[in-house]
């Protein structure tokens, strides 16, 4: 009577899977703060810029774009950097620091399931925000994205990767207070040498840049978006590197239990 | 049924009990130890828990009780000694799955989600499980009727508690683990859990639960085991544990002024302004004191006979500095 052999179908667990991703959909719709933080600061931002600059023309300060041409895509990335990365670091380390990780661990969910259901969330969150973004460049005049596969694929590939990042970072912090000041401590200064705010023309500085993860997701979502050139395979691999070297953390030192051994 | 060896300190006899008995217990545990650093935790523990009872691990705080249930249930390694849940080794990850199908685990931190309501919850746990119970009757069981459609966040301290219970039974385990699972509870709370942990065992659930409450393992537990400073120091019935039923009777009373517990005809000590008399025969003895007081003319005051209960056999157990080395087994 071994329990060992006990197999499962493929079928259930698929709907276990989309079981689990209702779920954190569910959740995550509930809670005021989540909703705030991953939609309503790049809408704002995304607002602003588009009654600030709209209707200008190309310069050279945004490479030859117009401004607007140059924010919806890197306001794109900010918002699916919120949605997952930020967003996924600080509610794990709080799950697990109010005990709910552990709770997730008593029944008999499988990881990767609940790993899989929370990317699964994390792209359907992140695609929400980059329609949501779009559409407002839209009302300031910005045409909509043309290479579409190229954009998909940057925006799939750049929200697995970050929520990648998200987890490791979750792994490595030790207390769920410290984790909002982590997760902004390592990106805010990121997203300004990467150009989110204002476009660098430092070589050195974008060569730095170009070897983390921020610059490369908002050059891949520039090509589609403003530039109307398709895959950015350049910087999809370093966005793929970043991401496997996250799993890689994530796998070696995620904790489900609050207190360790 | 498969044979393991998990350990080094695996004992060969052990490993013959248990090919000849295979699957005969619920839970067994043998030689398991655990320490934390310098500090051990789990110093040689050894039981078992029979399908469809209600097992009690009974001890003060810190003696070793949440270490050992997680060990059960998979949340902490072992360094010693082999443990046996449900037929599989909840230390073994390839088995966990299977294994987490089959037991209910109520652990002592309320931990839910803030923002679904309490059918939402129980409904996505439920989902987790090959055949969950249904979802209105674990409400009703753990008697969170009428409370569904709240958000979890506005429930009072022990809603949350229920709701955890419910979270342990919604897939209809074999096996659930109560860690303290009245702790904050008001008297009446503490009743209707242990009503629903009773029809549960009523239902062929097998229970194990810790608590440091005697009322609680008295009330509940088949069988007891208590704990002190990692080892178990006394195993039996609520009733016979630590040779309650073989105890001494306990005469007291207190003397007129004037006499002394040297006057009497019995051996006595004096404590607390009560004199006592411990005799293994109380008609015989309490013949002898009462028939000595009225030839003397006096009145035992407060007269009382009794035995020592859990409490006074529990606290003489886990004294700290004094556990009796060897357990204390009596029959069932």
């Amino acid at each position: 009577m071994s329990i060992a052999t006990a197999h499962y179908a493929p079928r259930r667990e698929a709907s276990l899977l989309w079981h689990q991703i209702r779920y954190e959909q569910l959740s995550f719709w509930r809670n005021p703060q989540s909703a705030f933080f991953t939609f309503l600061f790049p809408v704002v931002l995304i607002t602003i810029f588009g009654a600030l600059f709209h209707g200008g023309g190309g310069s050279s300060y945004f490479y030859g774009l117009s401004a607007l041409q140059y924010y919806v895509p890197t306001i794109a990335a900010l918002s699916v950097l919120g949605a997952c990365y930020s967003q996924l670091a600080i509610v794990l380390s709080m799950r697990r620091q109010d005990g709910i990780l552990k709770r997730v661990r008593a029944t008999p969910l499988p990881a990767w399931t609940y790993f899989l259901g929370l990317l699964a969330h994390c792209i359907m969150v992140s695609v929400v925000d980059v329609v949501l973004i779009s559409g407002i460049g839209a009302l300031f005049g910005m045409p909509l994205p043309t290479h579409w596969p190229a954009l998909a694929l940057a925006l799939v590939l750049g929200a697995a990767s970050f929520c990648a990042l998200g987890v490791a970072v979750a792994s490595l912090i030790r207390n769920a207070e410290a984790a909002p000041a982590v997760v902004q401590l390592v990106l805010f200064p990121l997203l300004f040498i990467s150009g989110t705010y204002m476009p660098i023309h430092s070589d050195v500085l974008n060569r730095i840049s170009g070897a983390l993860p921020v610059r490369p997701f908002n050059q891949a979502l520039l090509g589609p978006f403003a530039q109307h050139t398709g895959f950015d395979w350049n910087n999809l691999a370093v966005l793929a590197a970043w991401g496997a070297a996250g799993a890689f953390i994530a796998i070696r030192r995620f904790r489900w239990n609050p207190r360790p051994q | 049924m498969r044979t393991r060896v998990t350990s080094a300190a695996d004992m060969p006899t052990q490993t013959a009990i248990r090919a000849e008995t295979p699957s005969a217990s619920a839970v067994v545990v043998a030689g398991l130890r655990k320490s934390y650093g310098a500090m051990q935790a789990v110093r040689g523990v050894s039981f078992t828990v029979e399908h469809g009872e209600i097992f009690a691990l009974l001890g003060p705080n810190g003696a070793g009780k949440t270490t050992i249930l997680e060990i059960l249930e998979g949340f902490r390694t072992r360094d010693a000694g082999r443990v046996d849940v449900l037929g599989a080794d909840p230390g073994d990850r390839s088995e966990g799955r299977a294994l987490r199908e089959r037991i209910g685990l109520v652990l002592q931190d309320i931990a839910v989600e803030p923002y679904l309501t309490v059918r939402e919850t129980i409904a996505r746990n439920a989902g987790y499980y090959p055949a969950p119970r249904d979802v209105g009757e674990v409400i009703g069981l753990v008697g969170l009727t009428g409370q569904e459609r709240k958000k979890v966040r506005s429930l009072s301290g022990g809603q949350k508690r229920r709701l955890d219970l419910a979270l342990g039974l919604i897939g209809h385990p074999d096996l659930l683990f109560l860690d303290e699972p009245t702790t904050g509870f008001d008297p009446n709370a503490r009743r209707d859990a242990w009503e629903v942990v009773r029809n549960l065992r009523g239902a062929g659930t097998t229970i194990m639960l810790t608590t440091h409450y005697m009322d609680e393992a008295q009330a509940l537990a088949d069988r007891v085991a208590v704990i002190s400073d990692g080892q178990i120091v006394a195993e039996g019935t609520p009733a016979t544990i630590g040779g309650r039923d073989h105890a001494r009777a306990r005469i007291h009373f207190t003397l007129p002024p004037g006499w002394t517990a040297a006057d009497l005809p019995v051996a006595a000590t004096p404590a607390d302004g009560l004199v006592t008399v411990q005799t293994a025969e109380p008609t015989q003895t309490l013949h002898e004191l009462t028939g000595w007081a009225l030839a003397h003319g006096i009145v035992l005051g407060q007269l009382a006979v009794d035995r020592p209960s859990l409490e006074d056999i529990y606290l003489r157990l886990t004294e700290h500095g004094t556990p009796d080395p060897r357990p204390q087994r009596s029959t069932r």
